[in-house]
């Protein structure tokens, strides 16, 4: 029996009213289980015209539908059933015949509950100048994605190496990377799962109806109420690895027959976790929509969501503390006041985001889309600090044993009793002993208590990066002929983010000298170079005294700016297809400093030299401008474009070949650009753009439950920027490396394939990416301090940053020495090459998914990640390091200073098990329990950093590099989602 | 009753969860208890600082291996800055330096705070010391042992080491200066367990300038600090310093001004290295503008005149005050001063070391 279901009532109506030209075409099919060939009853089918629903039916008892009345045209036809994997197929209905699809086949869907970013932002990189950022892949329908997706998620898998910056996430049609970093910006709706779970994506080089891309891949989140599944959904979500709970609740009404639809989405994530002590979760993420469809062929939605509240961070520390700790996953941002436990650096965000959005379908052959997003609110971020005080962080390098004892003498650290006395206080964990581990929040209080005039000496500040973004996308697909169709559009940004700090507590004191500490003690004698706020000291006489909430430090704004057109046509002529794509656009921005800070006082408005007690403040950079802190910079643009040509042919019997290949000529971001963003206008010289050149070359084929994908790539990046800004407790300020001409490459396969077995139900799922992602180029760096005008160096090439020498080694006298030619040259052996860090180059994983007639499920999933290296530190990259004091670069020196650490091999196990019952065909609840890193494995590193200081050896004639800092993968965890649906 | 019963039960739950009650605080409430001031301690000395300081024998670093108790009020602070990762305590027979290597110290153990010390395991050493016609004593000092040789004692530094020797006792006014006159001075071969003026806060009365400071350049402090090629005195004259000491910036400023032009480099008879206008020696530095690209503060000697005695008063290139002129009158020798701080021996000369610059009062 065939049941018919007549569309939605609106078209039915537009229909009735123009009966005589009822349009004849329609779809048939029938949907089935890819595992076990049985009808699916009750499935969803829809017929959209780019994210509008032209008509919706759902399947009978024998898995069959039928769609009719519909006008020529080509369709996404996009399938859904509970418990299996949505999929999209086109559709072209023509000369009013019903298209059969004959059986269409689903595969059941990971019941696991999808992690939220969470697991990725987690991470304290702030203060190391290394980014950490996720990247997450979507694509149901790929098999190397279904497994790598969220499967590798916990090593911080970057897909084939790229950066996150280069992966395009679009919201309603607006891409929505961050706007100053380029960040993904996957926590603006962390938690709202349901509200953001329908989406289309697409990997590596393939371009989308709503935008080119790069070639790390795009994924849209449709975002419009109609696209949330219909329905009530509620689930309960307990976790050891990252919050304790999450409770969600989702209502979404799907197209009403008045026209309207709604959607309700509310999350609440809350808790710490089993391996992190002094973090916590307090997050509220909400999605409230509402859209109406005008006549047949055009609607208005309106929508809105943040994810608010505050979250305990973690920050990574060396192996050194974690060893006498006994623990990896130690977090140094906590400590007991007053016996109650509290974490000093504490994220806190507001960041709404509201978006209109308008389509239209003024013809069959044509869908338009405008979108206008625009983000607000903030996103700030606590630490302490301190003036003319010790270091309160547990694991400040000095309260190490290593500071007062090396073994080797070579480091002139000679004291065993006093490494001793520090050593005791660290491997004693009794109550006694948690100040000498942990912040000391009692003492830094009663330093406040006891400063004279209520001057606090320990603050926590809270920095800001608060974004006004406000979007515009228009996009178009034009759908010229049978065979050929144009996809187009126009973006437009205008963002203005202001970076400040404001004091979050005075820890018990009443005020905060708005002064610069370090300019203090090098300028003493000038009281105005010390000001972060140099007009108000010249017209009150004194620093500014900042209260609870007041700004202080630095504060400016970010300006941005971009416009961007671009087309992208697809020709498809039977089995083959070719599509051609471009961009062309172009991108300013220019810092605008709110303060003046005495070192970088600049002129004044009347563009006179600023001067204090007859000595002139005003300083010039080495082009003889001068250097600024407040006012306008500079406002470099640049001219943007790229092109993307894809071709496929599908062979006979399913198999897919295709091949991608792309130019892009990218725009440095703004955090790329200045030398010190917090300081000063003074823009990174040689700025320029980014330039990419990307192929890939694929090979798909799907059928009878089998399922295979093959995927060769390679990519070269030229001319990237680079800056890294990191706290140098010596300096107590930022220490800025900023890098230009950045080079790397990336290449690699990705294979994907999943075979059914025997056995009904049960399939096996394998996937591999190996990739080598490399440095290739000689940056060039300039260092500076954002207390001080002098620039330490200038366009200083990292000699070591893209390779090291490993020397030749040769027996002599029964002892290894390194080889020496004819001139006395040490011989090199080879070239070490260096590589994008924080990412395994080999991945791999078998999965083993047994699924039940009765809704059980179970998975055996076994992981192996290889080749993950050490963020490089530039610093050690160059001769000066290398040199140490002396300034000659032995063989051993270089040998020990630029090699980049490689991390161990990891292999990990993860299992779950999940069942969903069904209750007279309307009511659905189940549970998930998903059991990560089986073995208990805690020693697998997944991500740190390199310090940026120097100890000078006894002899003074080489240096050593400060112990670096890891972070690592928690040991065994579970996740158990319950949850009921009607 | 089975509510009573749940809700024990429960409560029972939630303490055995402390973990679960610690993170979920911050979910509840963003409020944290605001920790009570802290309480003082109060020991029983069982030896003054004289007799400890007389317990040390010349050249010969002890480490204490008895249960020496010490007590004496806190006479220095480090906010100015003169005073660095180190304070004085003094009792009435005497003063003694502690070597604690933190910084930021008054913070902890402000002006006129009695400080008690457990010296079992601390290392009495002086600081100092030269023997020879031209030498003298140096200064007795509590620190802890020092392995590497240099010097006799080592800062404690160790935060658990600090806390199991040095205990804060009741907060006080500082200590009043004592006011001593030519014939009290120490001298050279003096030390605190002879003479009760050193190491303690004294007044002295009427000095005079002597037209003569001392102060140690390093061309590159990075590389050997004892090689005659990397060493640069200012000594017998004023050359051109007219501040109390030298930041950084003002080191750059005296340099570049070229009035250390005809300084010789290198030291003891060791000369051959050129002046600081023509140096000669390529190794270490070839111009002006190599001295000037390893820069650094620097503390400064400048000679007084109490009677026929000197006083070098002794100033860190780091402390706030270290740039500021001297008055001329000073200068000029038309006014005298009176300077407030800690009477110290360094290889039997007098340097003086005051807290703050208002610790110094000109008389014109």
């Amino acid at each position: 029996m065939i049941r018919r279901i007549a569309i939605s009532a609106a078209l039915l109506l537009a229909s009735l009213a123009v009966w005589g030209q009822l349009p004849t075409g329609g779809v048939k099919g029938a949907v089935v289980s890819r595992a076990g060939r049985e009808p699916i009853e009750g499935a969803s089918v829809s017929l959209m015209k780019g994210a509008e629903r032209i008509a919706s039916c759902t399947t009978g008892r024998d898995g069959t539908f039928l769609v009719e009345e519909l006008e020529n045209g080509v369709y996404s036809m996009m399938i859904e059933a509970d418990g299996f994997v949505r999929s999209n197929v086109n559709v072209t209905v023509d000369d009013g015949f019903i298209k059969d699809m004959m059986t269409l086949s689903l595969l059941p869907e990971q019941v696991v509950e999808e992690v939220d970013d969470a697991s990725y932002t987690e991470f304290d990189m702030d203060d190391s100048g290394f980014t950490d950022n996720p990247t997450i892949l979507y694509n149901s329908n790929d098999v190397f994605t279904n497994v790598a997706g969220y499967g590798f998620s916990n090593v911080r898998f970057k897909n084939r190496g790229y950066e996150s910056q280069t992966q395009d996430v679009y919201l309603a049609g607006v891409r929505m990377n961050d706007a100053v970093t380029g960040y993904s910006p996957f926590s603006l709706w962390s938690g709202l799962n349901e509200a953001t779970r329908s989406k289309e994506s697409t990997i590596g080089m393939e371009s989308a109806q709503y935008g080119i891309g790069h070639f790390n891949g795009m994924t849209n989140i449709l975002g419009t109420p109609s696209s949330v599944r219909p329905g009530w959904r509620f689930s309960f979500l307990t976790n050891s690895a990252l919050y304790r709970v999450r409770l969600m609740a989702n209502y979404a009404s799907g197209m009403l027959d008045n026209g309207f639809a709604y959607a309700v989405n509310i999350s609440l994530r809350a808790g710490g976790n089993d391996w992190i002590k002094g973090v916590h979760y307090n997050n509220l993420s909400y999605y409230l929509g509402i859209e109406k469809k005008f006549g047949d062929d055009s609607r208005l939605a309106l929508f809105t969501f943040a994810n608010t509240g505050h979250r305990g961070v973690q920050t990574a520390s060396t192996q050194e503390v974690y060893d006498m700790m006994g623990d990896n996953m130690y977090n140094s941002n906590w400590g007991y006041q007053d016996g109650v436990l509290r974490n000093a650096r504490v994220r806190k965000t507001f960041e709404p985001v509201t978006v209109l959005r308008y389509s239209a379908s003024p013809s069959d052959k044509l869908d338009l889309s405008a979108t206008l997003l625009y983000r607000c609110g903030y996103n700030g971020y606590t630490a302490l600090d301190w003036y003319d005080a010790p270091d309160p962080r547990p694991d400040y390098y000095r309260n190490l044993p290593s500071y007062f004892y090396m073994d080797d003498d070579d480091y002139n650290r000679l004291n065993e009793e006093k490494a001793e006395w520090a050593y005791e206080a660290w491997t004693t964990h009794t109550k006694d002993f948690a100040n000498y581990q942990h912040l000391n929040w009692d003492r830094m209080y009663r330093v406040n208590y006891n400063s004279a005039d209520g001057r606090s000496k320990y603050v926590q500040e809270q920095r800001h990066v608060d974004q006004r973004d406000l979007n515009l996308a228009v996009s178009a697909q034009w759908y010229a002929t049978e065979n050929f169709t144009l996809n187009s559009g126009l973006e437009g940004k205008i963002n203005r983010t202001e970076h400040y700090k404001k004091i979050a507590d005075l820890l018990g004191g009443s005020y905060f000298l708005n002064i610069d500490q370090f300019a203090e003690r090098d300028f003493a004698s000038n009281e105005a170079l010390t000001q972060n706020d140099l007009d108000y000291f010249l017209s009150n006489g004194h620093a500014e005294k900042i209260v609870k909430g007041g700004k202080y430090g630095y504060d400016y704004y970010a300006h941005i700016r971009k416009a961007r057109l671009w087309a992208n046509g697809i020709y498809t002529l039977g089995d083959f297809t070719a599509s051609l794509g471009a961009t062309v656009g172009y991108e300013t921005f220019w810092r605008e400093g709110l303060v003046r800070k005495g070192l970088f006082a600049g002129l004044d408005d009347a563009g006179n030299e600023i001067t204090y007690q007859g000595k002139t403040l005003t300083t010039y950079d080495s082009q003889g401008r001068p250097i600024t802190s407040k006012g306008l910079s500079e406002k470099p643009g640049f001219l943007t474009y790229s092109g993307k040509l894809a071709l496929a042919y599908m062979l006979h019997g399913g198999h897919r070949f295709s091949l991608n290949a792309g130019y892009f000529n990218d725009a440095p971001t703004f955090s790329q650009s200045f030398v010190s963003p917090r300081t000063r206008n003074s823009l990174i010289h040689n700025l320029t753009t980014q330039k990419t050149m990307s192929a890939d070359i694929n090979y798909q084929w799907s059928g009878n439950g089998y399922s295979v994908r093959l995927t060769g790539f390679w990519t070269q990046i030229k001319d990237q920027t680079d800056l890294m800004s990191v706290y140098d407790d010596s300096q107590q300020s930022f220490v800025n490396f900023a890098l230009t001409g950045i080079d790397q490459r990336h290449m690699g396969v990705e294979i994907g394939a999943k075979v059914p077995l025997p056995l009904q139900g049960l399939s096996l799922s394998g996937v591999l990416s190996l990739g080598e992602y490399i440095y290739n180029s000689v940056p060039q760096m300039t260092m500076t301090v954002d207390n001080s005008s002098e620039i330490i160096y200038e366009d200083m090439d990292l000699n070591y940053w893209m390779s090291s020498p490993i020397y030749r080694r040769v027996n002599y006298n029964g002892s290894s020495v390194i080889e020496v030619d004819v001139n006395g040259d040490a011989v090199i052996d080879r070239w070490q090459k260096h590589h994008i860090p924080s990412t395994p180059s080999v991945a791999g994983a078998l999965v083993l998914n047994y699924r039940t007639r009765s809704y059980w499920f179970f998975e055996l999933n076994g992981q192996y990640f290889a080749k993950s290296y050490l963020d490089m530190n530039p610093l050690y990259r160059t001769m000066v390091a290398c040199g140490g004091a002396d300034g000659i670069a032995t063989p051993e020196e270089i040998e020990y200073m630029a090699t980049q650490e490689e991390f161990s091999p990891a292999f990990l196990l993860n299992g779950s098990v999940g069942k969903s019952w069904y209750i007279k065909r309307k009511y659905n609840f189940g549970f998930s329990l998903d059991v990560r890193n089986m073995l208990n494995n805690r020693d697998v590193r997944t991500g740190g950093y390199e310090q940026s200081r120097l100890i000078s050896s006894a002899g003074k004639d080489r240096y050593y590099k400060y112990n670096s800092k890891y972070f690592y993968m928690s040991g065994m965890s579970y996740m158990l989602n319950l949850y009921f649906r009607f | 009753m089975k509510k009573i019963l749940s809700i024990i039960a429960l409560s029972a739950l939630m303490v055995s969860c402390t973990s679960l009650v610690e993170e979920f605080q911050p979910v509840f409430t963003a409020n944290y208890p605001q920790p009570a001031a802290d309480k003082s301690v109060e020991l029983e000395p069982n030896i003054t600082i004289a007799a400890l300081c007389g317990m040390y024998k010349t050249g010969s670093p002890w480490n204490i291996d008895q249960d020496l108790i010490i007590a004496g009020k806190v006479t220095t602070t480090d906010k100015p800055g003169n005073f660095y990762k180190s304070l004085y305590i003094q009792d009435e027979t005497g003063g003694i330096e502690i070597k604690m290597g933190k910084n930021g110290l008054y913070n902890y153990y402000p002006e006129g705070t009695t400080l008690y010390v457990r010296c079992f395991g601390l290392t009495l050493g002086m600081y100092g010391y030269k023997s020879g016609n031209y030498g003298g004593q140096g200064m007795v000092q509590l620190g802890f042992e020092d392995p590497s040789g240099s010097y006799e004692t080592s800062y404690l530094e160790s935060s658990y080491l600090i806390d199991s020797h040095i205990f804060a006792g009741p907060a006080g006014d500082p200590a009043e200066p004592a006011v001593i006159s030519e014939s009290e001075l120490p001298s050279s071969f003096d030390t605190q367990k002879s003479n009760p003026y050193i190491g303690r806060l004294v007044t002295l009365k009427g000095l005079k300038y002597a037209n003569q400071i001392f102060c140690l350049i390093y061309i590159n402090s990075n590389k050997d600090k004892t090689m005659s090629a990397n060493r640069i005195f200012l000594s017998d004259a004023t050359w051109g310093v007219t501040t109390w000491a030298m930041s950084e910036s003002k080191f750059k400023e005296y340099l570049d001004a070229g009035l250390w032009d005809d300084v010789k480099i290198g030291n003891s008879g060791n000369y051959a290295y050129g002046t600081v206008g023509h140096p000669e020696d390529p190794g270490f530095a070839t111009s002006r503008a190599d001295i000037r690209a390893n820069a650094s503060a620097y503390s400064v000697s400048q000679y007084f005149k109490m009677g026929s005695r000197e006083i070098q008063l002794r100033t860190s290139g780091y402390s706030k005050f270290g740039d500021y002129e001297i008055p001329k009158s000073v200068l000029d020798g038309t006014a005298t001063v009176d300077m407030t701080g800690i009477l110290t021996m360094y290889q039997g000369s007098i340097q003086f070391i005051v807290n703050s610059i208002d610790d110094i009062v000109v008389h014109e």
